[in-house]
């Protein structure tokens, strides 16, 4: 890690104590190319000698501290770790290298609906979810009729979910993630999905999160979105912090390092005969 | 160990949901549900007292009484050793999303299976008048080869669960293992029916003390001797040892194997 892009995010600490640290962290995936799945390939494999894979860091070194109220968006193309950040920061990983320290409550909503159940009834599986999360049967019957409410399920909340469209399930999912009010919320490129009017009450949930104080880290393509709605914008590519910043500046470092114009010249030297 | 205990209490509720969960699955759709759970061994009983008690004639009174109080707890173990052991992979796309202690996966399908044993006691209690056979005051004593038997099965299931998230090859070792491990269990015919010289085998079992404790208080009407209680919590406590341990080892890299 720089200097330079430390002093960058001690810059912007400012607003309080960091509720999200993440220190020099790295994930390290081991691909294998043909995974031996069954005793019979890894006898196979042992008799070869060819362990066939690679290591490849998915995040690499990466430091950062986000403050309480903050929100933040992860800019990068796809395969950059934002997602891998997002999943060591929720604890689903635990990182080859580095330490993460959250303070609060969490609602990772990663992929929306990780965690219902396709044979139980909707209201069945807001308490399920509700308790995956770390919630008690009782916060999430208090909580029953206003998620019901928001996700505008009607009668079909007691149905299984498995008959639900795919726009209900998104809506279901995240009325219960934000409903039980987290310190921190993780959205992982969820506004993607739902319809129009849904997505403006989704955003409209998040806005009101974030007058709320809540700190939010959000992972999106869209950048119109992080310029409206984020104070801070990180571009992760290839697993390293290459901007951390505000928003238009990491932008910017992200849309020059992959505008067209760079594209094509990477494009044409690559495919130049060596 | 108290790591564990911890986790059972802070996520009880999450425990008790996916246990209800897995039965309520697991009888769903069907006409009679929950009925299931006590059809199942009334209709083995029929079965296996028609084979062993009218065809093989084995010379053992109220024979449905004497094999059904170790059969029903067999059927648990078995089964819930098969359901454990896949609790990790099957829900490896929860794991990969939501951070959880892991241990919560095969305590729920302990929890269901006990469900289902307890559900199955009752036909047994019924047949018990029905055979005329002395219904005795160490029925009371069951819930003590219950608590060694569910120690002895969650410690086997941590350790199967956590060997099949690497090699899946794990469940089906294990069926064949399953059957085995039956036939060293004196489940169908008391211990005596084995030659002195072949008893050794059956003694290596850990279940043995376990069984022998479900059968002389349901069928002899009598309790085990101090040091077969003991054998069989020292077995439990062992396996469980082992088997949480390899999985509390292991836990953190199950997500990248799932």
């Amino acid at each position: 890690m720089t200097s330079s892009s430390m002093s960058k995010s001690r810059r912007i600490e400012t607003a309080g104590a960091a509720v999200i640290h993440v220190d020099d962290v790295s994930q390290r995936f081991r691909v294998i190319h043909e995974r031996p799945d069954t005793l019979r390939e890894l006898f196979a494999r042992f008799l070869r000698h060819n362990a066939s894979y690679h290591d490849f860091d998915a995040v690499k070194n990466v430091s950062l501290d986000i403050p309480k109220g903050q929100m933040v968006g992860l800019i990068g193309r796809n395969g950059s770790g934002k997602s891998t950040l997002l999943k060591i920061i929720a604890g689903v990983y635990r990182p080859t290298k580095g330490s993460v320290q959250v303070t609060g409550s969490l609602a990772p909503l990663i992929e929306l609906g990780a965690g219902f159940h396709s044979e139980l009834t909707g209201r069945e599986n807001i308490v399920l979810n509700g308790l995956l999360m770390g919630y008690s049967r009782q916060q999430m019957e208090d909580r029953e009729d206003s998620i019901i409410e928001f996700s505008e399920l009607g009668e079909f909340i007691d149905a299984p979910v498995k008959q639900y469209s795919s726009g209900m399930y998104s809506r279901l999912a995240f009325a219960v993630a934000t409903e039980v009010d987290p310190d921190i919320l993780l959205l992982d490129e969820i506004l993607a999905v739902g319809d129009a009017p849904f997505r403006v009450k989704c955003l409209a949930r998040i806005e009101a999160f974030r007058e709320r104080g809540k700190t939010i880290v959000y992972v999106t393509h869209d950048m119109q979105q992080v310029r409206n709605y984020c104070d801070r914008a990180i571009f992760l590519d290839k697993g390293e912090v290459l901007a951390d910043s505000e928003p238009e500046e990491a932008i910017r470092a992200y849309m020059t390092l992959w505008s067209p114009e760079a594209i094509t010249t990477t494009a044409r030297l690559s495919s130049t005969p060596v | 160990m108290i790591q564990l205990v911890r986790d059972a209490i802070r996520y009880h509720e999450l425990i008790w949901a996916l246990a209800l969960k897995e039965l309520k699955v697991r009888y769903k759709r069907s006409v009679l549900g929950f009925l299931w759970a006590l059809l199942n061994p009334a209709l083995l009983m029929l079965v296996l007292t028609a084979v062993f008690a009218s065809i093989m004639k084995f010379p053992i009174p109220h024979y449905p009484v004497f094999l059904l109080c170790v059969l029903l707890p067999w059927t648990f173990f078995s089964q819930a050793l098969a359901y454990g052991a896949e609790s990790i992979v099957a829900n490896g796309e929860l794991i990969k999303k939501i951070s959880l202690p892991k241990s919560v996966f095969p305590m729920a399908a302990l929890v269901s299976n006990l469900i289902n044993l307890l559900l199955s006691m009752i036909p047994l209690m019924l047949l018990v008048p029905i055979l005329r056979h002395p219904f005795y005051v160490t029925w009371l004593y069951l819930p003590v080869p219950m608590l060694a038997l569910a120690i002895f099965t969650l410690g086997a299931m941590f350790f199967f669960a956590a060997a099949n998230v690497y090699y899946r090859d794990v469940s089906h070792i294990l069926q064949i293992v399953l059957q085995a491990w039956f036939y060293i269990t004196p489940v169908i015919f008391p211990l005596d029916f084995i030659p002195e010289k072949y008893r050794w085998i059956f003694k290596l079992n850990p279940l043995i003390y376990v069984v022998n404790g479900f059968r002389l208080a349901v069928y002899y009407g009598q309790l085990p001797h101090l040091q077969s209680i003991a054998a069989s919590f020292v077995c439990a406590f062992l396996m469980l040892f082992i088997g949480y341990y390899l999985f509390r080892r292991h836990q953190n890299d199950f997500v990248f194997y799932v």
